[in-house]
């Protein structure tokens, strides 16, 4: 047997995840902003942009761990707006909502009306006052967008309790953030690590787990990555695993095992004219992986960009993406709306 | 006029024996059987099993003379096969009423439950425990007559209420001392392990001529003559083979005046909602114009808002070429965005369209299918697509310990670091060894990698 070392962090995702703004990869001129607001301990409301996967949230947390120092635990928050509340939070905001006709004044019997996230999980925390002696208590939101007409609300708590804790909004869509919270905030619009930066981390990796990479391969992975970090080291390890020397062809075959497997053999039963079974399918991937129907479609599309198709077909069934996610916005239950998309696409098939 | 009695008809008029039985058919993996006789066969075949596995235990018990003997020896069990069957199909065709029959010819007693009993664990236990121990001295001294038991509309075991209730069947099959016959409407996923280990009998709905010579018979007794054959074949019509529906429709219709046009009268009496959209929503499909779909939708009191999830979730049973599909389909999603707005800016006026592309659209669509004949399985919509964003427990617990080392969003887990976890620890063993080190993770969770 070999001895395994306890004290060593199995994924390097994790093991190389920064720790303090020095450690963070590029980003230099924002990194020097964010250090200024901890020697001044003050800062304003922030709004953090950028797509996907690119370490928003990384920055964020690392910034607020440093600004709070050891006051961290108590003064911190993390939330996700765009995950449904629990059954006892519902019932909580639930109780929470009604005052009791027996208390005096003239709200009492009323319903108030706030939105159950922000009555739940935003105000309580909100509007307690800082522990020990940090400036401010820090709430990150995530994926603020999701919030959708709920980020109303957030217009008057900026402002209240603005003073008790400072809030850092994080989003990949600025465009459908409402105008009163992005005149409150200070926007850093965080785009792709550049390429030197990426070189250079990725080179630390490579120097402590003793591999061997050239230049080009590194600039591959830059581009499949699109500049989700996490991302291309989960790929550097799953290279690893099969030798010291990452090559091209290792590089490729990995992001091969990495792609959605599911989504491919969706639109091949789809393109074998089986209804029933794909619909079947499709219902299995949602659950399985959460997925909400914008990304679902968003995955199909790149799929069928891989796929060898020809125009016509391909820019038809683009055409069928487009209207399907248009409809799904408005529509009530996407399961229908993935259903005549399946099912278009199944006759499709009837054609090829 | 008729005299108002307290009575139901359908009891009053409940088949006392077999003989005098309207038998549906019925198939048993796809061989068409006489119910009837199936039904009577098991039940005397259980009763010769059950003597024959006692008379065995009973020598086991006998001969192995010490506590351990005993207990090592296991005891003979009636195979689950023998012990119980299913017997499964639309409502009102005479499921429930053969056991009775049956019951009644053998003199035996039913002990029944059924939807409205809730179905815990515990109160099941507590209702069928005596009728499946073996049984004791008094049964001997009284004669006590054997006894069968109905567990009437499994299908309806579901949710909270009756947590526990299908283990708890399983468990009754295995070491029952009596006959068990069980009643469901439908096929359920979550009855999937019943299912495995018992016979299932698919009942087909009564012919019409049967259901018109009964229905017959029973005006005739209670001497209602006014009732034209036209309106009484329309009722038999709407109820589809139902025939506890058409007595109920009847006795609903004799206890008022029967003169002149009483079509609209049968049209508009309904049964309980479950049974109603069911059978509406395969009225629907059967459809071939506008109109009749629009009666349709316009009295049924089925709420709308519920009832074109009912239609996608069926769709694809009824309609079966890809071209019509696809049309109805093309209406269904039109509609579900129409509704979406009227939801969202209050355009009530546009409801009607929405009327019209769910029902009708759908109806229309169907050109090339011939109508489906016979029983068609109507599915519950129980899949939402938008629905809640849960973890299984696993999930959770795995997503707890990642949580401690590395701050990570639920949903960025399951998309994102699960597949990669799985692809890392299935690239290798000792990859997987590291990494449930690591995590120190239980069975439950390393089955997630595999």
């Amino acid at each position: 047997m070999e001895i395994i070392l306890v004290d060593e962090i199995p994924v390097w995702r994790i093991k190389y995840y920064p720790q303090s703004l020095d450690q963070i990869c590029g980003r230099k001129e924002i990194k020097e902003v964010l250090g200024n607001f901890i020697d001044q301990r003050n800062f304003p409301h922030l709004l953090f942009s950028g797509s996907n996967g690119i370490g928003k949230t990384t920055l964020a947390s690392i910034f607020s761990k440093e600004f709070l120092g050891k006051e961290y635990d108590a003064n911190f928050r993390l939330v996700y707006a765009n995950l449904p509340l629990t059954e006892e939070e519902r019932k909580q905001a639930r109780s929470e909502a009604y005052i009791s006709s027996s208390k005096v004044g003239s709200i009492a019997g009323r319903r108030i009306t706030t939105p159950a996230f922000i009555q739940v999980k935003v105000k309580p925390f909100v509007q307690l006052k800082v522990l020990g002696d940090a400036p401010y208590k820090i709430l990150i939101v995530k994926n603020f967008e999701a919030l959708g007409n709920n980020q109303q609300g957030f217009r008057r708590l900026m402002e209240i309790y603005g003073s008790n804790c400072r809030m850092i909004l994080i989003t990949t869509k600025i465009s459908s953030i409402i105008d009163p919270i992005v005149s409150r905030c200070q926007i850093f619009l965080i785009s792709q690590v550049k390429l030197e930066a990426f070189k250079s981390l990725i080179n630390t990796i490579v120097i402590k787990e003793s591999l061997e990479i050239s230049d080009e391969v590194i600039e591959i992975l830059y581009k499949v990555s699109e500049g989700q970090l996490a991302r291309a080291i989960d790929l550097l390890q799953l290279c690893s695993v099969t030798g010291n020397v990452i090559t091209k062809n290792n590089l490729y075959e990995n992001i091969q095992k990495f792609q959605n497997d599911l989504i491919r053999s969706l639109l091949l039963v789809a393109f074998k004219g089986n209804f029933p079974k794909s619909r079947e399918l499709v219902r299995k991937i949602i659950s399985s992986y959460k997925y909400d129907t914008h990304e679902l479609l968003k995955l199909i599309l790149e799929e069928i960009n891989k796929l060898p198709l020809s125009r016509h077909v391909r820019s038809k069934i683009i055409n069928l993406l487009a209207d399907t996610d248009y409809r799904a916005l408005d529509g009530r239950d996407s399961d229908i709306q993935i259903s005549a998309f399946l099912s278009k696409i199944c006759l499709m098939s009837e054609y090829l | 006029m008729s005299k108002i009695s307290d009575i139901p008809w359908v009891e009053k008029y409940r088949p006392k024996s077999l003989k005098d039985m309207a038998l549906p058919t019925a198939r048993v993996s796809g061989q068409k059987v006489q119910l009837d006789q199936e039904i009577t066969k098991f039940v005397t075949e259980f009763f010769i099993e059950r003597k024959r596995v006692n008379n065995i235990n009973g020598k086991i018990k006998d001969f192995n003379r010490t506590a351990i003997e005993k207990e090592q020896k296991e005891l003979l069990q009636i195979s689950p096969e023998r012990a119980a069957i299913l017997l499964e199909g639309p409502p009102g065709i005479g499921k429930t009423s053969i056991v009775y029959a049956l019951a009644n010819d053998l003199n035996m007693e039913v002990v029944e439950t059924n939807a409205s009993d809730t179905r815990t664990r515990s109160t099941l236990e507590k209702k069928l425990k005596e009728t499946t121990k073996s049984r004791g001295i008094m049964d001997f001294i009284t004669q006590s007559r054997e006894k069968l038991i109905l567990i009437d509309e499994v299908d309806g075991i579901y949710g909270v209420q009756d947590r526990g209730a299908v283990p708890t069947i399983i468990n009754l099959v295995e070491k029952t001392q009596f006959p068990i016959i069980m009643c469901s409407n439908e096929y359920k996923t979550n009855l999937q392990s019943l299912y495995n280990k018992i016979r299932r009998f698919e009942v087909h709905p009564l012919p019409k001529e049967e259901v018109l010579r009964i229905s017959t018979n029973i005006l005739k007794k209670e001497n209602i003559t006014q009732l034209k054959k036209k309106d009484l074949e329309l009722i038999i019509d709407k109820n589809n083979g139902d025939l506890r529906g058409v007595i109920n429709d009847l006795q609903g219709i004799s206890q008022g005046k029967i003169e002149g046009d009483i079509t609209e009268l049968i049209l508009s009496l309904r049964r309980d909602s479950l049974e109603e959209i069911f059978s509406l929503v395969r009225d629907l499909f059967r459809t071939t114009s506008l109109i009749e779909a629009r009666n349709l939708t316009d009295k049924s009191d089925v709420d709308y808002n519920f009832l074109y999830k009912w239609v996608n979730e069926n769709l694809p049973t009824f309609i079966k070429t890809n071209g019509e599909l696809v049309e109805a389909f093309e209406n269904l999603s039109l509609a579900d965005e129409i509704f979406g707005r009227i939801r969202i800016n209050q355009y009530w006026s546009l409801l009607p369209y929405f009327f019209d592309l769910f029902a009708g659209g759908v109806a229309l669509s169907r050109t090339v299918t011939p109508e489906a004949k016979g029983f068609r399985r109507v599915v519950f919509p129980r899949y939402s697509a938008g629905g809640y964003f849960s973890l299984t427990n696993v999930q959770k617990d795995l997503a707890g310990k990642i949580n401690l080392k590395y701050e990570i969003s639920p949903i960025e887990f399951v998309q994102n670091f699960l597949p990669f976890l799985k692809i890392l620890a299935g690239s290798s063993r000792k990859q997987l060894k590291v990494i449930s080190d690591w995590l120190e993770l239980d069975a439950k969770e390393k089955k997630l990698f595999k």
